[in-house]
């Protein structure tokens, strides 16, 4: 009887294991498959530092042009019901869908020299490809769809009565969505902001195209990766084992962040 | 079945094509031969899989194409292959070191040239000229044809009497590719001004052509061999067989490779 509970208990466990599997077990092998040597070797490779900086700086600010356009389109998208959003949260899913080589050749075609504003930005003296710029072109495209889609849903799930009260206790529209409606969503927009993070991090394909490989300008730690797996798997796998424990480091706290403000906020609704 | 070495653009798209070859059924009557080449080798291996398979009719090419070191990396991992071509000699000896490919010979040679765009906008008729190459791209350093450019660059500026040749045109360089694939497709789309590339990369029609100077250029070996243990060793030997037969040198010679050294079987 006492077995048949205890397994019972861990029956949503076992069921679970299989996903846990095998999303952990390569990342496992890959820290098996090198030794502290060779971590060490790939921390002092020369493509490690410019690329890992490079990757900081370009996400970071990736990050911050996310929220900052990226949040009214999310709080247009909830506000609106009907047929304009539904087709506009299809546009905003497609950067998700399409390869990401193929949004860098989009991107060319666009802001390329010969793209879309090409003449345009060349008669301003701008020119993005092969631009530092131009990686954050790149993440902002690939990424900001997981931001806007996770910032909807969490506007969405405000009670709309919550912002009517507000309304009609004076506060104009952008004190409404400042003091009650950011505040309430902010759990799910930070949840998103760190898996649109995570995705820059990650941008491999559309900054390669778009933006170029150069050391210290353009080559991120994708880059670099993929660049060092042409001569040396070893210092690849390096790269690749320092680079999940930075985004493991930088997603832990980002992760907790969420928690902590449901945490903080329920405290001040109870009050 | 066939893939084609544009999408092999990354390991991943490779392991799955890997994946898909293992497990895709094949016709029972045709036994596969995988071939594993380098990316270089992709239009000239795809027009030989064909004439291969008019003559050879028991056998259905399976072509993979990636940088020669994923190949070997995958070689290494035991990927199904049955024949190495690789650009880059190191890869090749060294698995014949590790006892897994045997009986390597040189498949051809490759050279490098300069590529512009139809348009040429800095008005490149000459290697000399990259100078004025206002977006230079090359390969990396880390792949054969990167560290082969600079081999050109220095031998151009220290032998060829051009002082400070060599930094220049480095110093124009906006982008570093990890294939030579990606090296044309900037200039293709224009955004390069002029790429150095094999010849056999540089696609009349789509792109310009300027000559490096013999004293400048640097010869690239390619080497085929049979992989040890291959479940097709007697198609992998008839592959060898063919890419050095007239038939073969004539493919491999129209996709602008040099076959005088091809050594026959």
């Amino acid at each position: 009887m006492k077995h048949r509970r205890s397994l019972a208990e861990r029956a949503p466990f076992l069921a679970a294991l299989p996903m846990l599997a095998i999303l952990a077990i390569p990342l496992v092998a890959l820290a098996g498959a090198s030794s502290p040597g060779d971590i060490a070797a790939g921390a002092r490779h020369p493509l490690f530092a410019p690329a890992f900086w490079l990757s900081t700086r370009t996400t970071l600010f990736s990050l911050v042009v996310i929220v900052l356009a990226g949040t009214p389109l999310a709080w247009w998208m909830a506000a609106r019901p009907g047929r304009a959003p539904r087709l506009v949260e299809t546009l905003v899913d497609l950067p998700i869908v399409v390869p990401p080589a193929v949004m860098g050749i989009a991107l060319l075609e666009t802001l390329g020299r010969n793209g879309l504003f090409g003449p345009a930005l060349s008669s301003l003296g701008l020119r993005l490809p092969f631009t530092t710029t131009a990686v954050v072109v790149a993440q902002v495209v690939v990424s900001a769809p997981f931001y806007v889609q996770a910032s909807a849903a969490a506007f969405r799930r405000i009670d709309d009565d919550l912002l009517t009260v507000a309304r009609t206790l004076g506060h104009s529209p952008a004190s409404a969505f400042f003091r009650v409606a950011a505040p309430l969503a902010l759990p799910g927009m930070v949840a998103g902001a760190a898996l649109a993070w995570a995705r820059a991090l990650g941008e491999f394909g559309a900054t390669l195209l778009f933006a170029g490989n150069l050391t210290g300008t353009t080559q991120t730690m994708p880059l670099a990766i993929y660049t060092a797996l042409e001569s040396d798997a070893r210092v690849a796998v390096a790269l690749a084992l320092v680079l999940v424990a930075a985004s493991a480091l930088l997603l832990i706290p980002l992760r907790a962040v969420p928690a902590l403000l449901v945490r903080r906020l329920g405290v001040e609704h109870g009050a | 079945m066939r893939t084609r070495g544009a999408a092999a653009l990354n390991a991943a798209v490779l392991s799955a094509t890997l994946l898909l070859a293992g497990c895709g059924s094949a016709d029972p009557e045709r036994q596969p031969l995988r071939v594993f080449a380098a990316s270089s080798l992709t239009d000239a291996f795809s027009d030989m899989a064909g004439a291969f398979e008019a003559s050879h009719p028991e056998t259905e090419v399976v072509l993979v194409f990636a940088g020669s070191q994923v190949l070997r990396l995958q070689i290494e991992q035991g990927a199904p292959a049955d024949v190495f071509a690789s650009a880059d000699p190191r890869h090749m000896e060294s698995l014949v070191g590790e006892g897994l490919v045997t009986g390597q010979r040189v498949l051809a040679e490759n050279e490098l040239v300069v590529i512009v765009p139809r348009g040429n906008p800095s008005r490149i008729e000459a290697f000399a000229d990259l100078v004025r190459a206002e977006r230079l791209v090359i390969g990396t350093p880390y792949v054969p044809v990167g560290a082969y450019t600079r081999e050109a660059l220095r031998r151009a500026g220290a032998d060829g009497g051009l002082p400070g040749f060599e930094a220049e045109v480095l110093g124009r360089v906006v982008s570093e590719e990890s294939n030579v694939r990606l090296v044309r497709a900037k200039v293709e789309l224009g955004e390069a001004d002029a790429a150095i590339v094999y010849r056999t990369d540089a696609a009349p029609g789509r792109v310009r052509t300027v000559r490096v100077p013999p004293g400048a250029n640097v010869r690239a070996q390619y080497l085929i061999g049979v992989v040890a243990g291959a479940e097709n060793a007697a198609g992998a030997e008839r592959w060898a067989g063919f890419v050095a037969s007239p038939e073969g040198r004539r493919i491999l010679s129209r996709h602008g490779f040099l076959t005088d050294v091809t050594t026959a079987q």
